[in-house]
């Protein structure tokens, strides 16, 4: 008995000391990390609008962020967007708040810097100090216009939604008419060698190009890749592969208004990953159309 | 065992070449195969169980008069895993970019046999500072070892060495396949039993 109570505890103080040297490293370790995240999705996102190490970003792009809220105010429920706005001759930020048709309602000046506005806490403290009670405001999600000067080029979308295994988060990036520039899985937990497989060129390049009418009514075709497409998916981006110019026309031509060709064993990912971004398209489009009407009722001096 | 007599230079020396863990004491084949196909992957996991093998043989040495001896396995367990998360998460900080190619592998060193092995036949039963530098020997014989099959494979089998392309051609992909790394590791073992038979055999003869 006295054994079964010595090892109890050797192994109970083992497992604490374990657990408090493995803390520590976490805690210097967490900001070296949160860094190299954000560095890295900076990256991903110019990579996205087609800058790179060998096309940088020309000085007038511009990555507006524009975050959504969910509004409570007493039992109404409402929309409000934190804007960049123009400020005198600066830059100062807007709270818009639309009733849930999309109607204008009211807006509101903040008290906020270029700097604060990138964090969700600073940001989440200028709109407490706005906003008084009974006003309760939850966080719902991001989306980023790239501009160049005055006139858009593309939107950011940051999402996540439920993949095969738990959750996949993804960027999309679209066009000025909705349609799709790229994508990127930027993290997920399907299983390396299946689902995981989302990552690679020749998946998401089937995704690049496709206009927003075949965006709305996107599936998957359970079928595997034809060897022509694969060559070209594979190919983009980088030299076309042995293709000459009128293949990769032809190729495209056809191919652009079909179905997602789902990964070989990894059906539910690749729906997973059509869905998710149908659903993103889908709602953003609604979305910026409500805001750009609200804010021309309002007469709000966006930005973008 | 009773408690070693070598030098700390010997220490180090027996690690590398007369017990090496992958060519002479046959352990940890699993990784030395399956991810030795190129000389960065080979380097990158040889650091890490470098780390990994000295800071749980010191820490073993240092607490080898409180263990339990019936809990000892859990404890060496608990000791390698707990290294393994540190060395994870410093190199998921400090090393973004080598990390995204090597931190699926890196998790796991808790299952390696050679770092529970040497904590258990020496580790448990030798000072500090020998087990620092028999750590270090582990360490560096399966770097030796990882890295030697990681060069022949990636030449020979992808025409690359460390990424720059050498050759311009591939002269057999077969290479990049585990089977390959089976044959490699077999004719590694009997380069060094014939290197160990010709020092023998010389010692003979000089007394």
């Amino acid at each position: 008995m006295k054994e079964i109570i010595k090892i109890t505890i050797a192994l109970t103080i083992s497992c604490l000391l374990a657990g408090t040297v493995i803390g520590t490293t976490f805690i210097f370790t967490a900001r070296a990390k949160q860094q190299n995240e954000h560095l890295n999705v900076e990256q991903t996102m110019l990579g996205l609008l087609g800058y790179g190490k060998h096309s940088p970003a020309p000085p007038e792009l511009n990555l507006h962020q524009v975050h959504r809220y969910i509004v409570k105010d007493g039992d109404t429920m409402r929309m409000g967007y934190l804007v960049p706005v123009r400020k005198g001759s600066g830059q100062g930020y807007a709270f818009v708040i639309l009733d849930l048709k999309g109607g204008f309602v009211e807006q509101y000046d903040l008290d906020l810097s270029s700097e604060e506005a990138l964090s969700a806490e600073d940001r989440k403290k200028a709109l407490g100090r706005t906003l008084k009670a009974p006003m309760q405001f939850d966080f719902a999600d991001t989306m980023i216009i790239a501009c160049l000067g005055e006139e858009r080029t593309a939107y950011l979308l940051p999402g996540e939604f439920p993949g095969f295994k738990t959750f996949i988060k993804a960027m999309v990036a679209l066009g000025a008419d909705f349609q799709l520039l790229g994508l990127e899985v930027i993290e997920h937990e399907e299983d390396p060698g299946l689902g995981g497989e989302i990552t690679q060129d020749y998946f998401k390049n089937q995704f690049v190009g496709k206009s927003f009418d075949k965006l709305k009514r996107l599936t998957v075709i359970k079928e595997p890749l034809p060897e022509d497409y694969e060559r070209y998916l594979r190919a983009m981006g980088k030299d076309k592969g042995g293709l000459s110019t009128d293949e990769v026309a032809e190729i495209q031509k056809h191919y652009l208004d079909q179905d997602i060709y789902a990964l070989t064993g990894a059906t539910i990912s690749s729906a997973a990953v059509t869905n998710g971004v149908k659903a993103m398209a889908k709602k953003f489009a609604y979305r910026i159309q409500i805001l750009d009407q609200a804010v021309d009722t309002g007469n709000v001096p966006v930005l973008f | 065992m009773p408690a070693t007599t070598k030098t700390n230079f010997q220490l180090v020396v027996n690690g590398l070449l007369n017990e090496n863990p992958i060519f002479r004491l046959a352990l940890s084949m699993c990784p030395a195969v399956g991810i030795s196909t190129t000389v960065a992957n080979g380097l990158l996991l040889g650091v890490a169980v470098l780390f990994v093998q000295v800071f749980s043989s010191c820490t073993i040495s240092l607490i080898k008069d409180h263990i339990h001896p019936r809990i000892r396995i859990p404890t060496y367990t608990l000791t390698i895993a707990t290294w393994v998360t540190v060395i994870d998460l410093v190199l998921a900080a400090y090393v973004p970019v080598a990390y995204k190619a090597m931190g699926i592998f890196v998790r796991l060193i808790v299952a390696f046999a050679i770092i529970t092995m040497r904590l258990e036949v020496f580790a448990c039963r030798n000072s500090v500072s020998a087990s620092f530098w028999d750590g270090i020997g582990m360490g560096f014989g399966f770097m030796f070892g990882m890295v030697t099959l990681g060069a022949v494979r990636e030449i020979l089998g992808m025409g690359t060495f460390l990424g720059y392309d050498v050759l311009g051609f591939r002269p057999l992909l077969f290479f990049v396949l585990p089977a390959a790394g089976f044959f490699l590791v077999g004719i590694m073992m009997a380069v060094f039993n014939y290197v160990e038979t010709l020092y023998h055999r010389r010692g003979k003869r000089e007394s």
